[in-house]
């Protein structure tokens, strides 16, 4: 639709303007926070131009943490965000593509059984089994280990689903060219399915990154030991200290940190992305 | 270079439903053989079951003598191209091409060889490095051939390959296939529902319907000798006009139960009715011109005669204008006789 009305363009462009404001908003607040002293909050002022400490914060909360409320060093916990989110992603997709190959390709007794057990599991996420997930992590004696971080957090139905979809949407003569010209189900799957599906791996790559990224509640529940400790739930641990006022000011540097890999990802991957929306046709 | 032999082959789907009604069929060595008839009937089931894309449920197939009932798709070696090119979206020209050789293993040498050997018979060359969705239909109609081509395997089977193109791309593509399978001697069977295409193409002809198997002939024996009505009404465009032998006055159904005893049902060809100087025994129709179709060369002209509606093929414009009353002539020799109950055809009683 090509219209051309000079007060529409105005709205329009107030609306955009207003949500950008909206979204950007804090996260510059946040920022300009990171850059000043400890005091500066305290009178209940937020500045609005940015301060002198800059690389005073940062460099303390990266490598000291902070001690008064039992954060380690920030470098650490963004490594181990980063690893959990890494593993997430890895072995999300490699079961549930796998998964859908077989659900999709092959027919095997009660194959429609366990792909409805399987699209079952979407109704329970982690928080809502939390308990007796928590019990047999417990029980395998995986509390504060990075199995114990992330393989609860891989086993769910929402990539295999997404997975099967795009298969059934790949032609069945695709696969029939590929049995006359010689190529078993293994070789089917890794020359012709999985680079079909590249560009669905790296959306759901990047969903599945920031989803393992802003976990908190899991991680909260079975590290006790601080070298597991992940960046989202250290910033809590920070913003909560006993007998004195936080360091808003350290806090909101963490805040910046941990807001950088999730958009780097969503930056790095969106190449695929349009490249994906072009590569349309099978 | 193989021959392919079906006996009593049948498919039947595991709700219980039977698709093919054990069919016999000997393809003999390097022939274009074409399976025809309406969507449903079977011909594509057929074809993939000599592929080994469907299981086969009962009877053998054999192909070059060994039978195959049970042998994988890629150790039949035969080479399909399916309907819609099936070409793997990924990978490029050549990477299409030589798929099938890489997964057997083919030393590099002889794949550049088939390869460049394939693309040259085809003309792709120039396209080799391409990808299928930057060519275009006619183009990937040729990679896909060019992908059966490079296995030389012992048959080639043909799914509806030239549905998917333009009319004008179909004729081209057709005479190609033609002049390819002419030239490389390959047992091919080829599987359409366009009978203009299966009667072009074909060294000999099977129209299947419903599972079955009506005729197999040349394509002129079919279009001469139709052996049932079913192919006299599917073979020849426009189709045959089926007139009720109790139609036509006393005297010509005498005359005419002389010529095949027992038939009820008389067939005439659209291109044998004339409208001008008979000879003295031919039957006279006095027919009301509904509807004049020019189609160039001829005019395809509807008619009715009584309750019956015919159609009429006339060289040329014969100058008719709708709503006229004419007469036309039927030749009682160029007539075809059929029993109704059974389908089939009646031989004349001479």
């Amino acid at each position: 639709m090509v219209e051309n009305r000079p007060w529409l363009n105005v709205l329009t462009h107030c609306v955009l303007v207003l949500g950008v404001i909206i979204v950007a908003l804090p996260v510059y607040l946040a920022f300009i926070a990171s850059t000043h002293g400890p005091t500066e909050f305290l009178q209940g002022i937020v500045p609005l131009l940015p301060g002198p400490h800059l690389l005073e914060n940062y460099g303390e909360v990266l490598t000291q943490g902070m001690t008064t409320s039992g954060a380690p060093p920030l470098l650490n916990m963004l490594a181990n965000s980063t690893l959990m989110a890494l593993i997430i992603v890895v072995g999300k997709i490699s079961i549930s593509i796998i998964s859908a190959y077989a659900i999709v390709y092959f027919r095997f007794p009660l194959r429609t059984l366990a792909f409805w057990v399987i699209f079952i599991t979407l109704m329970l996420p982690v928080e809502v089994r939390i308990i007796p997930t928590f019990k047999v992590v417990a029980d395998l004696g995986m509390l504060n280990s990075y199995a114990g971080l992330t393989i609860p957090l891989i086993a769910s139905a929402t990539a295999t689903f997404l997975f099967r979809q795009f298969f059934l949407t790949v032609p069945d003569e695709l696969m029939e060219a590929a049995r006359v010209d010689g190529a078993g189900p293994l070789k089917f799957f890794r020359d012709i399915l999985l680079p079909l599906s590249r560009t669905n791996i790296a959306a759901l790559s990047v969903i599945l990154f920031i989803y393992g990224w802003i976990q908190y509640l899991w991680p909260l529940l079975v590290t006790t030991d601080p070298k597991y400790y992940t960046i989202v739930m250290g910033i809590k641990r920070m913003a909560t200290v006993a007998d004195s006022d936080p360091k808003w000011n350290l806090v909101m540097a963490a805040v910046v940190l941990a807001m950088i890999p999730p958009v780097f990802v969503v930056i790095a991957m969106q190449r695929l992305f349009v490249k994906g929306l072009v590569e349309t046709e099978k | 270079m193989a021959t392919i032999d079906l006996v009593d082959v049948r498919k039947t789907y595991p709700g219980g439903a039977e698709v093919i009604h054990g069919l016999d069929l000997a393809i003999a060595d390097g022939e274009l053989l074409v399976l025809v008839g309406p969507s449903g009937c079977g011909k594509s089931t057929l074809l993939r079951m000599i592929a080994g894309l469907e299981t086969v449920t009962g009877g053998t197939i054999a192909i070059g003598e060994r039978p195959v009932n049970k042998v994988e798709p890629a150790d039949r070696d035969i080479a399909m191209v399916f309907q819609n090119y099936a070409l793997y979206p990924h990978m490029s020209v050549r990477g299409n091409l030589e798929y099938g050789l890489k997964n057997r293993n083919t030393p590099r040498d002889v794949i550049d060889a088939r390869v460049a050997e394939a693309a040259e018979m085809l003309e792709i060359t120039p396209f080799l490095d391409r990808k299928p969705r930057q060519l275009s239909g006619g183009q990937r109609q040729r990679v896909a051939m060019g992908r059966a081509l490079v296995r030389q395997p012992k048959a080639f089977l043909f799914d509806e390959p030239l549905s998917n193109l333009d009319a004008k791309l179909r004729g081209q593509m057709r005479i190609e296939i033609k002049r390819l399978q002419r030239a490389l001697k390959t047992t091919s069977v080829y599987v359409t529902h366009d009978q203009m295409e299966a009667m072009t193409l074909a060294d000999r002809l099977v129209v299947m319907n419903s599972g079955r198997i009506e005729q197999v002939g040349t394509p002129i024996e079919l279009y001469e000798r139709p052996a049932t009505v079913f192919v006299a009404g599917f073979i020849g465009s426009p189709p045959m006009n089926f007139i009720e032998l109790g139609a036509f006055p006393s005297d010509v159904q005498s005359s005419l139960s002389r010529q095949a005893t027992g038939a009820d049902l008389v067939g005439v060809r659209p291109e044998t009715i004339v409208f001008e100087s008979p000879d003295s025994d031919a039957i006279r129709l006095e027919c009301q011109i509904e509807l004049i179709e020019p189609v160039g060369a001829e005019s395809h002209v509807h008619v009715r005669w009584n309750e019956q509606r015919l159609v009429v093929e006339c060289r040329g414009h014969p100058g008719f204008s709708e709503g006229q009353t004419q007469a036309f002539y039927l030749n009682p020799s160029a007539l075809h006789f059929f029993d109704q109950a059974s389908g089939q055809a009646s031989r004349a009683a001479s």
